[in-house]
């Protein structure tokens, strides 16, 4: 900012009008309520969203304008502001005639003087690139998330990255099972090393994969278990000792499986 | 659950109606959890926590929400995280026995979800009305001595 333009408005704070104006020009959607829920300010882009003028909006019930899935009911942003004091946010979705808009919004209470809560305050936040961004992120890393590598003459490695939801633990059987078939392998070793997370859905998908190797006459080591896999596993109370091989590291599942198939790994002397 | 008057909270709100909105909890519980300065360990296990009550939500009521924030208690002298999953779904029927491992009602389920995350965190309250749905809120405080 220059400071030596002689404007008084740059020098001192400004007046509630032009706080409003300023308001009106922030290039996204803003929105007072009051406690019922009836709209007591829009700003111009707010305006232009739903399609209206902002002198036909005031007074309005915020839910029969914009018609997302949390409108009038628990899921409503603005509501659990209002009833826990804090700021909350949530991804939500605006049907409008071209279509869903996928937004972000943020809902604050507005407080009177005694702290009361008389309202809330909301912005909204276009986020449609940011998802479909996501969702082509998704459908990649579902392509590319299932890599059964042939590791040695009969040893197989899949390591598992990331969130194993139940679609992904099938393409990782799927995977699996048909890289078995084709190298004969023997032995194969699911790491979960840089898995985001275990529950007990997750393990449940482990326990099976392991069972169906197992099945077609392979035998699969669980190796990657961090102490945090570890002790998440037992905190389930999950029984997995017993059924699985598990080793901590992929090396030491690699030394189990050349164990298994009579190998040996020695230096040359 | 307001006695945290000018404590700074961040929350994050989780809509779960599909399978793959999972995954979505687990990372911004791995987030929040790490933000709150727990270690690794307590990461991974605030996150299996929280899969496991976006998983029943999907599986039980198939829609609803999981909310993840930052905590601090009264005194301002712990951090913790607060997980608070709301379904509008059928309700549980005996929560007595939906707290006991092994119990399931859906076949192929391990049945100790919401038992271990009552073990995982350090408090757990359950409402469960039928055919109106189940409210769940659990926290962890963060031990002393984690920086």
């Amino acid at each position: 900012m220059d400071n030596r333009i002689d404007n008084p408005v740059m020098r001192q704070e400004i007046s509630t009008d032009l706080k409003l104006q300023l308001l009106d020009q922030i290039p996204t959607p803003v929105m007072a309520v009051n406690r019922d829920f009836e709209i007591i300010y829009m700003n111009q882009v707010g305006a232009e969203l739903l399609g209206k003028n902002r002198g036909e909006l005031i007074g309005k019930h915020c839910y029969n304008q914009f018609h997302t899935p949390h409108c009038n009911n628990d899921r409503c942003c603005m509501r659990k502001a209002m009833t826990t004091g804090e700021m909350v946010s949530s991804r939500n979705k605006i049907p409008l005639s071209d279509g869903d808009k996928h937004i972000m919004y943020y809902a604050v209470p507005l407080k009177d003087e005694g702290g009361n809560i008389v309202g809330g305050l909301e912005y909204i936040v276009d986020i449609s690139e940011q998802v479909s961004y996501e969702e082509r992120l998704q459908e990649q890393s579902r392509q590319m998330s299932t890599p059964t590598i042939k590791l040695w003459d009969g040893v197989l490695v899949l390591p598992v990255i990331g969130v194993v939801d139940s679609l992904r633990a099938q393409l990782m059987m799927e995977s699996m099972l048909n890289k078995i078939v084709e190298t004969s392998a023997k032995v194969i070793l699911l790491d979960i090393q840089g898995v985001a997370a275990v529950d007990t859905a997750i393990a449940n998908h482990l326990i099976k994969i392991t069972k169906a190797t197992r099945l077609m006459g392979c035998e699969c080591i669980l190796s990657g278990i961090s102490p945090a896999v570890a002790q998440t596993i037992i905190q389930l109370g999950i029984d997995m000792v017993d059924s699985i091989t598990t080793k901590s590291t992929l090396s030491d599942g690699l030394a189990e499986a050349f164990r298994i198939l009579n190998m040996k790994v020695q230096k040359i002397t | 659950m307001s006695e945290r008057p000018g404590f700074p909270t961040e929350s994050r709100t989780i809509v779960i109606s599909k399978d793959t909105d999972g995954g979505y909890v687990i990372s911004i519980a791995r987030m929040l959890a790490r933000k709150a300065g727990f270690n690794e360990n307590d990461e991974f296990l605030i996150a299996a926590a929280a899969s496991e009550l976006a998983t029943n939500i999907y599986r039980y009521a198939s829609a609803g929400e999981v909310a993840i924030r930052i905590i601090r208690d009264s005194g301002n002298s712990r951090a913790g995280i607060e997980l608070l999953a709301s379904d509008s779904g059928p309700g549980i029927e005996n929560v007595d026995l939906a707290m006991q491992d092994k119990y399931t009602t859906k076949k192929g389920s391990l049945g100790s979800g919401l038992p271990s995350v009552k073990r995982i965190m350090d408090e757990f309250t359950i409402y469960s009305q039928i055919g109106i749905g189940v409210k769940i809120a659990a926290r962890k405080w963060r031990q002393h001595g984690q920086s």
